[in-house]
């Protein structure tokens, strides 16, 4: 494994932790952020699709090992946001406006996409009324999360690269 | 060059798509891999929402309360609870009766565990971990409660910790009765801080009417669900349905009990002729 491996790795490790045992349980109004998605979008951003994918898969693959869901199914929203993201590849250190937007739109995929896997295994939790309380809050939360995750992320990779 | 990532995107998916598919299936082939990230990550979870708890405890907390005394005051808080719900409804008599009923221990045997972490799954979930497990006699399905009432019931059990679906999951499901009536039916989970009263026998429901576990393999009976907010108009069905609000404060738990399994020694006893 190359070293952004590793760093991406750990990256999707610290993501996992940290949103079970403290974003979740954040007293916020409605569903909690997804950092795990922002993680996955703010290294896209930075490192293509390919990067991007990847990324996804591993971190959805953990977060859903956690859960009481199948086995995948945040893995393939994650992957799609993951992609979604890497084609906007860009170096969004200095800009606020491209990564909230971008982890907007990543957000409303991971949502609808979600719920259309849930529909499709008939999963008694995929209600209108969660779908409409998900895409309320935790997309306007991953708008808000991702810019702020740019920074710590793209230090991250930066220190990987210059050990390169 | 250009279309290895869009080759890599159909592969991903593809291998996103076979895994759940196979992983709904009944006995998943992957219980052992999730057993091994709740055995590694279940410790660093403990560790890490301890600490997080510890500094939202250290900010709010006013009073010095060691674990103990916590929930020394919790298990009396319940069974207070419990016996002002039991008496509070109806009159004395017929409280006792249905408690005699309900064959309620006076007792339960908790195992005090801490939440560590919370699973959301994009708003879509609701289950909380615990740092209490296979090593702690804790088993897949045992209640889980706090002090004002059913919090869930363990789905998962790793050897350091466990899983807990939370009451207003809508996996959830128990057996339940209404603590004035006795009429017996079905509580369900339906969204945060919400569940579904649906009952199955002939009778009215009020609101204001507390929601009670009927007692199972899987639940103590007379454990409180929740308190009926509104009941759902019927046209001709025959079963009623009502709106629940969930009495345990879901979104905010530190501290709870595991009901741990208490087999039944003797027969069951008749009720006494009045």
């Amino acid at each position: 494994m190359t070293a952004v491996g590793w760093a991406v790795g750990l990256l999707a490790v610290v993501a996992v932790v940290l949103q079970e045992t403290v974003v979740e349980r954040l007293p916020l109004p409605g569903a909690a952020p997804d950092l795990v998605l922002v993680v996955v979008v703010v290294v896209a951003l930075l490192r293509g699709p390919r990067t991007g994918v990847v990324t996804g898969f591993a971190a959805g693959l953990l977060a859903d090992l956690g859960s009481d869901h199948e086995l995948g199914r945040l893995a393939l929203v994650y992957v799609l946001a993951g992609f979604l993201a890497g084609l906007l590849e860009d170096d969004v250190r200095g800009s606020v406006v491209v990564p909230a937007v971008t982890g907007a739109v990543a957000a409303t995929v991971a949502v609808l996409g979600y719920a259309a896997v849930g529909v499709l295994l008939d999963d008694p939790r995929t209600t209108g009324g969660a779908l409409w309380r998900s895409l309320a809050s935790v997309v306007p939360y991953c708008a808000a999360l991702t810019p702020v995750v740019v920074p710590p992320v793209a230090a991250v990779l930066r220190r990987v690269d210059r050990r390169r | 060059m250009h279309d290895r990532p869009r080759l890599l995107l159909v592969a991903l998916l593809l291998a996103s798509i076979t895994l759940t598919a196979l992983d709904a299936r009944e006995g998943s082939p992957f219980d052992p891999l999730r057993r091994g990230v709740d055995a590694v990550l279940g410790p660093v979870d403990s560790a890490v929402g301890g600490a997080a708890s510890a500094v939202g405890e250290a900010v709010s907390a006013v009073g010095d309360l060691a674990d103990r005394d916590e929930f020394e005051r919790l298990r009396e808080e319940n069974a207070r609870l419990r016996r002002q719900l039991a008496e509070g409804e109806g009159d004395a008599r017929a409280a006792e009766q249905l408690r005699s009923l309900l064959g309620q221990a006076d007792e339960l045997r908790l195992l005090p565990a801490r939440v560590t972490a919370a699973g959301g799954a994009l708003g879509f979930e609701r289950t909380v971990t615990l740092d209490a497990g296979e090593r702690d006699g804790v088993r897949p399905g045992q209640s889980v409660v706090s002090a004002d009432g059913l919090v869930g019931r363990t789905v998962r059990v790793g050897p350091w910790t466990s899983t807990v679906l939370l009451v207003d999951d809508p996996e959830f499901g128990a057996g339940a009765r209404l603590a004035g009536t006795g009429a017996l039916g079905l509580a369900r989970g339906a969204g945060p801080g919400r569940a579904e009263w649906t009952q199955v026998e002939p009778g009215p429901v009020a609101e204001g009417e507390v929601v009670v576990t009927s007692g199972s393999d899987t639940f103590a009976p007379g454990l409180a669900i929740g308190r009926v907010r509104s009941v759902r108009p019927t046209a001709g069905g025959l079963t009623r349905t009502a709106v629940v609000d969930v009495l345990a404060d879901l979104g905010s738990l530190a501290l709870v009990g595991i009901v741990l399994d208490e087999a039944r020694s003797g027969p069951r006893q008749p009720l006494p002729t009045p």
